[in-house]
């Protein structure tokens, strides 16, 4: 259990002159976090950006485009001299920039080229199977020359009653015609033509045969083609050659710009500049030093206490032991403790993998789920996916030492019970004491037998589980208003619940002194309650029983990925045994079920027992002690990946 | 008459109640749950496409009604007892 870092507000007040060293000395220094200075009635005002604000965001926005353009992926970083990048940036970015709108106005014209060819082609298709010289059907004096295509069949003894001087081309296929008729019966054949719904088509206006025309032009469409797909290797070689290039020089022109807007975010008048913000206490001392560095001692840094109303907004940065690290994504995903209050992280660090492991509990799915999670821990480097990867680490060597006291791998036992053997040969069932409605209390549990017994007991790690989230929420009142408080508001809570289980452990013993006694303190708790939140206390009363019931889903959501389990591997074993003659098919198939089946219930098991567990912490947790809504610690500065100085 | 060894005996006898009886249990409760998480669901996606930061929020209040079938599973069990 620990509280956000502790946090030091401080004011740096120079001249202008050295503003510049000072923003690149906090910038390096990746400690301090910059308060936003409004313009308001004190007459300091913002300050304007530096000179190469205007260049920097221009260049940047270039290799950002010319990133995306080329899919420039983030890779393992290549680490380069930042001088060196910036020396030849300018001609590099040039350089990379032509080139690449040379490729692609060349691609764009070749894609042009491309489209009238198909044009081209589109035309000529209709006269391909008349296959005569597009030159025939032009420049004659005395013929007319109807070429297009008809919907109706072509009747040729109907034309030939009209005239007899013609030459027909025709296509019954595609319904293409050319016909030549003179032109003196050229009215008469046209009317005929129309009545077989003739639709002239356009001739193309160049010599030649279409079948030869046509071979040409898919020869050059080939050649095309080629072209592009060849220009498109060249841009993506690029990537691969400038990707190095990019990644660096962006992350160079990122730091420079945040520098060079750093003016906008601060105070200034004629000639002084006020920079106002936080830094963890415990680096405070490195801070000034730095800043004492690189001005020669001109910029005046200096403490301001932290007013009360003013820890609100204290930027809160998480303040945990490596191994509790990743359950602050958990934290972050509901929302960021406040300056004032306790960061449960390291708590949800024990009680979630516990609540994970007690609804799952299954050795199998503990091993199957456990590599997944250190497969993804291998393969995939990226720092959220190797958090989430830990947080499903812990829930699995939770699930594995559950799964040893439920005694279960996949759904089989792995004792033997009521005569059935289990999977690890002499490990025997022992009865231990007997439990509610008639149960029997056994080592290893059989959560499926003792139902009842198993409801009460998650209702009891649930009223464990609240107790201690109004404990916290008692240390939290009692830091931030003092010792009433936290004892009316969350100590009454406490000492009600308390007094309730009494009560009903008085009234199952049918001890009256107990019950009496526990009741007792049970009116006196709700009369602090009353006291310490109003009438609203005593109405959320019924929602305590709520919220301890709610745990009866750990047994609730474990037994659905029991029965699945157990319903996959009665359904495989069935199958193998059923039907002895075609074993080797069948046994295939049983594998294959055997497979799918578990394969789903490892999915269903990361996602039930994960949501419910997490529920659990939001909800019922959280809801007794935490407030959240601190803001985030954002140092002004930035991590270099690719470079370095 | 058709019908008449339903009339003669009755429908169900005492186990037969019992299990329709958690049956009913476990539905009502689960089509009340998927209800009333519906409306909060389509309400939280609707403010996680204002702002992504809602998601933890939203997936709590999604759950909450959760608990009504489980409540109705423990009704459940306990009538089977």
């Amino acid at each position: 259990m620990s509280s956000p870092k502790e946090m030091t507000r401080a004011v740096i007040v120079g001249h202008k002159s050295i503003l510049k060293e000072t923003i690149d000395a906090l910038h390096d220094s990746n400690l301090f976090h910059i308060e936003d200075f409004v313009e308001d009635e004190s007459g300091f005002k913002i300050d304007k950006p530096f000179e190469n604000a205007a260049d920097v965001s221009k260049k940047l926005v270039k290799i950002r485009s010319i990133s995306s353009f080329l899919g420039v992926d983030k890779k393992e970083p290549v680490i380069q001299k930042s001088d060196a990048v910036l020396q030849d940036l300018d001609s590099k970015l040039d350089e990379l920039d032509r080139s690449i709108s040379a490729k692609t106005a060349a691609i764009a014209k070749l894609e042009t080229d491309l489209k009238d060819l198909e044009s081209q082609k589109k035309d000529l298709l209709p006269f391909m199977s008349i296959n005569l010289d597009f030159d025939y059907y032009r420049g004659y004096k005395n013929l007319k020359v109807f070429a297009g295509s008809i919907k109706s069949n072509l009747d040729e003894s109907q034309l030939s009653s009209l005239t007899q001087t013609y030459e027909l081309f025709y296509d019954p296929q595609a319904k293409t015609i050319a016909l030549f008729v003179t032109n003196t019966e050229a009215d008469k054949v046209y009317e005929f033509l129309q009545g077989l719904g003739f639709r002239e088509l356009r001739v193309p206006n160049r010599g030649g045969v279409p079948s030869e025309l046509l071979k040409v032009i898919e020869e050059k469409e080939i050649e095309i083609n080629g072209k592009i797909e060849s220009l498109k290797a060249e841009i993506d070689s690029m990537n691969t050659k400038y990707a190095d290039f990019i990644l660096a020089s962006d992350e160079i022109l990122s730091i420079e710009s945040q520098k060079a807007e750093m003016p906008l975010r601060i105070a200034t008048s004629a000639n002084t500049f006020i920079i106002d913000g936080w830094a963890p206490s415990e680096s405070y001392d490195s801070l000034v030093n730095t800043l004492n560095d690189a001005t020669g001692g001109r910029a005046y840094i200096s403490k301001l206490e932290i007013k009360e109303e003013e820890k609100e907004k204290v930027p809160v940065e998480y303040n945990n032991s490596k191994t509790v690290v990743p359950m602050q994504e958990i934290m972050d995903l509901y929302s960021r403790p406040k300056y004032t209050e306790l960061d449960p992280s390291a708590i949800i660090f024990i009680t979630l993998p516990l609540m994970y492991g007690l609804i799952l509990g299954d050795m199998g799915y503990a091993l199957i789920l456990g590599s997944l999670a250190l497969l993804i821990k291998k393969a995939i480097k990226a720092e959220a996916a190797q958090r989430l990867a830990n947080i499903l680490l812990y829930c699995q060597i939770s699930t594995a030492i559950f799964g040893l006291i439920y005694g279960e791998f996949l759904g089989f036992p792995l004792a033997g019970f009521h005569g059935e053997p289990g999977l690890i040969p002499g490990w025997e069932t022992r009865t231990l004491f007997s439990g509610l409605g008639g149960e029997e209390v056994t080592f290893p549990i059989h959560r499926s037998h003792m139902i009842m017994t198993m409801i009460a007991a998650t209702v009891i790690v649930g009223l464990f589980h609240l107790a201690l989230g109004f404990i916290l929420g008692f240390i939290n009142i009692n830091k931030q208003h003092g010792f009433k408080h936290a004892l009316l508001e969350k100590g009454s809570w406490l000492i009600i619940e308390v007094s309730a289980i009494v009560a009903i452990i008085g009234y199952l013993i049918q001890n009256s002194i107990i019950t009496n006694i526990g009741l007792i303190a049970l009116v006196i708790g709700v009369l602090m309650l009353t006291k310490g939140e109003g009438i609203q206390g005593p109405i959320e009363l019924p929602a305590l029983m709520g919220n301890a019931l709610s745990y009866a889903r750990i047994i609730a959501v474990g037994l659905s990925s029991i029965y699945i389990a157990g319903t996959v591997n009665d359904i495989a074993f069935n199958m193998m045994w059923e039907d002895h003659s075609q074993i080797g098919l069948v046994a295939i198939a049983a594998i294959l079920v055997f497979l799918l089946g578990h394969g789903l219930n490892s999915l269903l098991s990361i996602i039930a027992p994960g949501l419910h567990a997490l529920r659990l912490q939001y909800v019922e947790f959280f809801g007794k002690f935490y407030e959240g809504g601190g803001k985030k610690y954002n140092p002004f500065g930035y991590i270099r990946k690719y470079t370095e100085e | 008459m058709v019908g008449e060894e339903l009339i003669a005996g009755p429908v169900l006898d005492a186990a037969g109640m019992k299990a329709l009886s958690a049956a009913l249990a476990i539905t009502v409760t689960g089509l009340a749950s998927a209800w009333a998480e519906k409306e909060i669901g389509t309400a939280a996606i609707g403010a996680m496409a204002e702002n992504e930061g809602l998601f933890g929020k939203g997936l709590i209040l999604t759950v909450i009604p959760e608990t009504i079938v489980i409540f109705g599973l423990v009704v459940a069990l306990l009538i089977n007892q």
